[in-house]
């Protein structure tokens, strides 16, 4: 090595030691002023109209409230509180009741359009995330996220009839036009069916579960083949054309660039009898511009248009119905019955992208179609589109503070995919809703094939360095700075201020309520024995358990991590080395798959499966129902 | 023409031209609202763009750079034997042009600094360099005579007179970005970070303009589309991302959602070379009414019937105008490239191509690369896995071409022309030539379920290429 180059590589690493000093230093006071920072944004999530057109409710996650604003005015005329991080709303047929999931604290608030008061607070399922109810107003459907099912609920008194199973992350719920069938989606992929030798290596699968509502049972279960991340779905107001919005990931591909969609596909699966008798997957993308994380979708009263909220790339498409229809109609279908690998199919049938705010979300479409609103989350609007000129007529400003926050920064900062090639990916791409994507992914730098690591929930997340799954990087500004712009953005990464900012939203996500933990932190007989087997330090037969092969050891302190690196036994291959870092154990019920690489499908799996030689703990002491109770136990963690 | 015959016509045509406003231009003023930005022009008798594909000059009988100030026209600076090629900086404070202070030298780069209109040489070599454009992260890219013909190189660009760059293509700092043995020139820096540049087609072999794309670092090179067969050059990006190129002698564009170029109804005329477009939206072109006569600047509002008259000079092209004015930087690209000094290339199904997909599996896959000579040099073989997929260690930095082999080697499908991979670059191919609009599937290539390590291909085992079965595909 010459000395030239010692010097230059030295002052490259004075360089950027410094920057990230600087960035570090700027978190710290940060994270201070955030956390001192009563700061309260709207973050409308949702919007929709009144049966008359004449009120606009827009839902308010950040705030906790639902917003009514004149329609035709946009003048607020009532604020109404409702419970914790509201996820979902929707009206009664009549339009009478108002009902809203509160998504933290697992209620239902209802409340009276007449009155615009809360008539009613009702416990639901966990998460709940969308709701509606039948035509006959007898029964509500809950989608809950957390205990992946739709509850049904009666109407009038909130009283739960039943469960049906639904996709993982069960989130969004639509009623078809006729008002027979209730349509359900899940943001996180179902878990393989068959275990093979390579479950982490296979692709997702996803649903649409179909629910006969008169007698409250899946009658279906669409299956979306390759896709993990499913979103709202809408119906043509003649029921016969379904649409939603989707993520297409390349987690089996190394992510070795973005052109040619390397790392997602984002797509509409349509469906129903105008597209024939197997459902459709059409592109959003274009060759050169993406459609980052599409959400909401919404069908003309006519069936001439649909649009589609894209919240990473910050607009809204419109496509033409009979241009599609003419697309999917006259060309061959591939065998895959899908075209999302084709980026020039979406020339056929996207006629507009209509810049909206930061992070577009739900949208609502006036009844005679010429107006759509959309909520834009992260930016405090409403954007009112003017469908026939596809331009953005009005933008309703929702009252809130004036200035945007080094958190709030932050938070538009991992929504945008404006920072990635062409626009690929944002963080949220991969993160969603700031959580995981429930998928294992083969990175570059590591070689081709090798080192698959499962992603993880970002969730409680400060204080567990080092970061990646061999502990290479050391914090956080490393892991969302360069590594970030090399390695995922494959473009010009954010500046260090608003690398600072965004350092400071992951810092301060909050932590979603354990479903598990019992109030005042009490805990039942399973979790007690269960929480015993994880402290003990002598296995069943009376022998010692050196203090490194403990559960607690490893998995130490409030998060569950002593933020070491092990071996446990669970290296592949494939994998370069298998030193790795004690995961911490934050929400740990909700993120499978689990192990580095994703390759045991539940927690049991981890002991009966990939720990046959006691290496991940003593363990193959345990009977089943230890190892129940063992989970119980951390499910509180 | 030979050297000296081409040094006095470019030394009448300066003399000509020095005398300021010699040349008695004539400027349409109405048109100065609507461009709303003085603009840099290369005013030149002779001009045959595509000259320098083939190794010959663009200019044969000199050229020179001009600029419109309020309707008035004057050489940009003194003392250049001719000029051309400029580049307006981000900020819209600076220009680099090439340049030859004597009529004998080679074409040099040089900066402009638009205030107080000082000149610094910012490349020194023998040989010429032509074409700078501005890269982000202040770095710069042009095209350099080497053996084989112009290629591309970049450079960190120190902004001082300190920091001009001595014989670069053998100093420190210089980063070449092509390896191919054709000429190569940029044309732009598209706002994503890559470098558009225009080659003949097939890439290393043909003679057909056509335009490609690379990575600031020299990774990823690839045709910005594959509906190839017609002539493309000149091409710059719109603000709408939109490229617009020359066509023949009409106007065409790529636009992010097509896989092929689109023709551009413009008024009747011939038109050549890179366009500008104003802040309104219209377009500065060159444009000529009939072959024989000279192109002169003119606006045109897209979507509009006819071209309006900006500027022509008696006896002169008028081409390839620049307006000075600040304008979005580009994405710098980050490079990823490993500190090895081989590449690795996954071909996810060899199968599949634009040109249709193969039927039969291809058994193999072969490598070849070019010596010094331009001779293929077979660097070996490698299996292709039933689903379509390889995956190799190529020798990097210099031409490569795979063919696909069937069980007898024979040659099922083989490119048509060269490209490179980068040192410590690994690659990815969705196919065989699927083109950009085809995007990758999300299915594990069964290579990398048997085998991690890629086959070793990037050691000469050299046979002739005469040896091998001929081929028998496209």
């Amino acid at each position: 090595m010459s000395v030239r180059f010692q010097i230059a590589a030295g002052t490259a690493l004075a360089t950027l030691a410094l920057a990230l000093l600087a960035v570090a230093l700027r978190t710290d006071h940060l994270v201070r002023a955030a956390e001192a920072d009563d700061v309260n944004y709207a973050s409308p999530l949702e919007v929709l109209l009144s049966p008359d057109g004449a009120r606009l409710y827009v839902l308010c996650q950040q705030s906790e409230e639902v917003r009514v604003l004149d329609a035709a005015t946009y003048a607020v005329m009532k604020t109404i509180a409702v419970g914790r991080v509201p996820r979902g709303f929707s009206l009664s047929r009549d339009g009478a009741r108002l009902f809203v999931t509160n998504s933290w604290d697992d209620t239902l608030s209802v409340i009276d359009t007449r009155t615009l008061a809360v008539t009613a607070t009702w416990p639901v399922g966990a998460e709940p995330s969308s709701i509606v109810e039948d035509r006959a107003g007898k029964r509500l459907f809950v989608a809950n996220r957390i205990s992946n099912d739709v509850a049904v609920l009666d109407a009038q008194s909130g009283k739960e009839e039943k469960r049906l199973l639904a996709g993982r992350g069960s989130s969004y719920l639509t009623i078809s036009p006729d008002g027979s069938r209730i349509y359900a989606t899940h943001v996180y992929p179902n878990p393989p069916h068959v275990r093979t030798e390579f479950d982490n290596r296979t692709a997702p699968e996803s649903e649409i579960t179909v629910i006969d509502t008169a007698r409250a049972v899946v009658v279906d279960r669409m299956p979306l083949y390759r896709i993990a991340g499913v979103f709202h779905l809408a119906f043509s107001s003649d029921g016969r054309l379904g649409a939603v919005a989707e993520y297409h990931p390349k987690n089996l591909v190394p992510l070795a660039h973005l052109e040619h969609g390397g790392a997602f596909a984002y797509t509409l699966t349509i469906f129903g009898a105008d597209v024939g008798k197997t459902s459709i997957e059409v592109p959003l993308d274009e060759l050169e511009r993406y459609a980052s994380q599409p959400f909401g979708v919404a069908i003309a009263p006519d069936k001439s248009r649909i649009y589609v909220t894209i919240g990473g790339s910050e607009c809204v498409i419109v496509i033409d119905v009979p241009r599609l229809m003419r697309f999917i109609h006259t060309r061959p279908r591939p065998q895959s019955g899908s075209f999302a690998y084709d980026l020039s199919a979406s020339a056929n049938y996207v006629v507009a992208r209509i810049p909206v705010g930061h992070n577009p979300r739900g949208l609502a479409l006036t009844r005679d179609g010429r107006k759509l609103f959309v909520a834009n989350r992260l930016e405090d609007t409403i954007s009112v589109i003017d469908t026939r000129s596809n331009r953005v007529a009005a933008t309703i400003t929702l009252a809130g503070p004036k200035t945007i926050s080094e958190q709030r920064h932050g938070e538009q900062t991992f929504y945008t995919a404006r920072q990635s090639f062409q626009g690929q990916i944002g963080c949220a791409s991969c993160h969603i809703d700031s959580t995981f994507d429930g998928l294992t992914w083969d990175l570059e730098p590591d070689g081709f094939g090798r080192d698959i690591v499962d992603n993880k929930m970002l969730e409680g997340v400060k204080g567990t360095e080092p970061y990646k799954w061999n502990g290479g990087n050391p914090n956080i500004p490393t892991e969302c700075g360069p590594r970030t712009e090399k390695y995922f953005w494959r473009s010009e990464n954010y500046d260090n201020l608003t690398l600072a900012d965004l350092v400071v939203y992951i810092r301060n996500m909050p932590t979603r309520p354990n479903r598990w933990k019992l109030p005042g932190h009490e805990m039942t007989p399973a979790q007690e024995r269960g929480r015993a087997l994880f402290t003990r330090s002598v296995d069943k037969f009376g022998k010692p358990i050196i203090e490194y092969n403990r559960c607690s050891y490893c998995h130490s302190g409030p998060k569950g991590t002593n933020q070491k690196l092990f071996d446990v036994g669970t290296r592949k291959p494939t994998d370069n080395s298998g030193i790795l870092k004690s995961p911490p154990l934050t929400e740990i019920a909700l993120t499978s798959p689990y192990l580095h690489d994703g390759s045991a499908r539940t927690l049991e799996e981890i002991w009966t499966v990939y720990n046959p030689e006691d290496k991940h703990g003593r363990t193959n002491d345990l009977t089943k129902d230890e190892l129940n109770d063992l989970i119980e136990y951390l499910r509180t963690r | 023409m030979s050297s000296a015959s081409r040094a006095l016509a470019i030394a009448a045509s300066a003399a000509l031209l020095i005398p300021v406003c010699g040349f008695a231009p004539n400027t349409a003023r109405s048109s100065d609202a609507e461009i709303g930005a003085d603009l840099i022009v290369t005013a030149a008798p002779a001009y045959e763009p595509l000259a320098a594909l083939r190794g010959a000059e663009r200019f044969p009988k000199g050229a020179q750079l001009l600029i419109v100030h309020e309707g008035k026209t004057e050489p940009l600076m003194m003392g250049f034997a001719a000029s051309a090629d400029a580049n307006v900086s981000f900020d819209g404070k600076t220009v680099l042009f090439a340049g030859k202070q004597a009529a004998s030298d080679p074409w040099q780069i040089w900066e402009l600094t638009l205030a107080d209109r000082s000149v610094r040489k910012v490349i020194a070599t023998a040989t010429d360099a032509v074409r700078p454009l501005y890269l982000p992260g202040r770095r710069m890219v042009w095209a350099q005579r080497e053996l084989w013909g112009f290629q591309m190189e970049s450079a960190e660009d120190g902004h001082t007179a300190a920091h001009a760059f001595l014989n670069p293509a053998a100093g420190p700092g210089v980063l070449p970005l092509t390896y191919t043995q054709a000429s190569v020139f940029p044309d732009d820096v598209l706002a994503d970070g890559r470098i558009l540049f225009e080659a003949g087609f097939p890439l290393g072999t043909g003679a057909t303009p056509e335009l490609f794309l690379v990575y600031a670092d020299g990774s990823g090179v690839e045709s910005y589309r594959c509906d190839h067969g017609r002539a493309r050059w000149g091409g710059r990006q719109m603000n709408s991302g939109d490229v617009i190129f020359t066509h023949g002698a009409s106007l065409a564009r790529f636009t992010s959602p097509l896989a092929r170029e689109e023709l551009i109804a413009a008024p009747q005329a011939e038109y050549a070379g890179a366009i500008a477009e104003t802040a309104s939206g219209a377009w500065l072109v060159s444009a000529r009414t009939a072959s024989g006569t000279h192109y002169a600047l003119k606006l045109w509002k897209p979507g509009s019937v006819a071209l309006q008259a900006v500027l022509t000079v008696n006896g002169e092209n008028l081409v390839e105008p620049v307006l000075i004015a600040p304008r979005n930087t580009p994405k710098r690209h980050p490079s990823g490239l490993h500190d090895w000094d081989y590449a690795n290339m996954l071909a996810l199904n060899a199968r599949q191509s634009r040109m249709g997909d193969l039927k039969a599996a291809p058994a193999s896959v072969r490598l070849e690369t070019q010596d010094a000579q331009g001779h293929a040099v077979v660097m070996g073989a490698a299996p292709v896995e039933s689903d379509g997929s390889f995956f190799v260690k190529t020798p990097a930095d210099k031409p490569i071409r795979f063919a696909l082999l069937d069980t007898k080697g024979t040659v099922m499908r083989q490119e048509h022309g060269w490209f490179w991979i980068r040192r410590g670059e690994q690659r990815i191919c969705v196919g065989c030539h699927t083109g950009p609009e085809r995007a990758a599937e999300n299915r594990m290539p069964a290579v990398l379920l048997r085998t991690t390590t890629p086959v070793d291909l990037s050691g000469a085992i050299v046979t002739s290429t005469a040896q091998q079965k001929s081929p028998g595909g496209n």
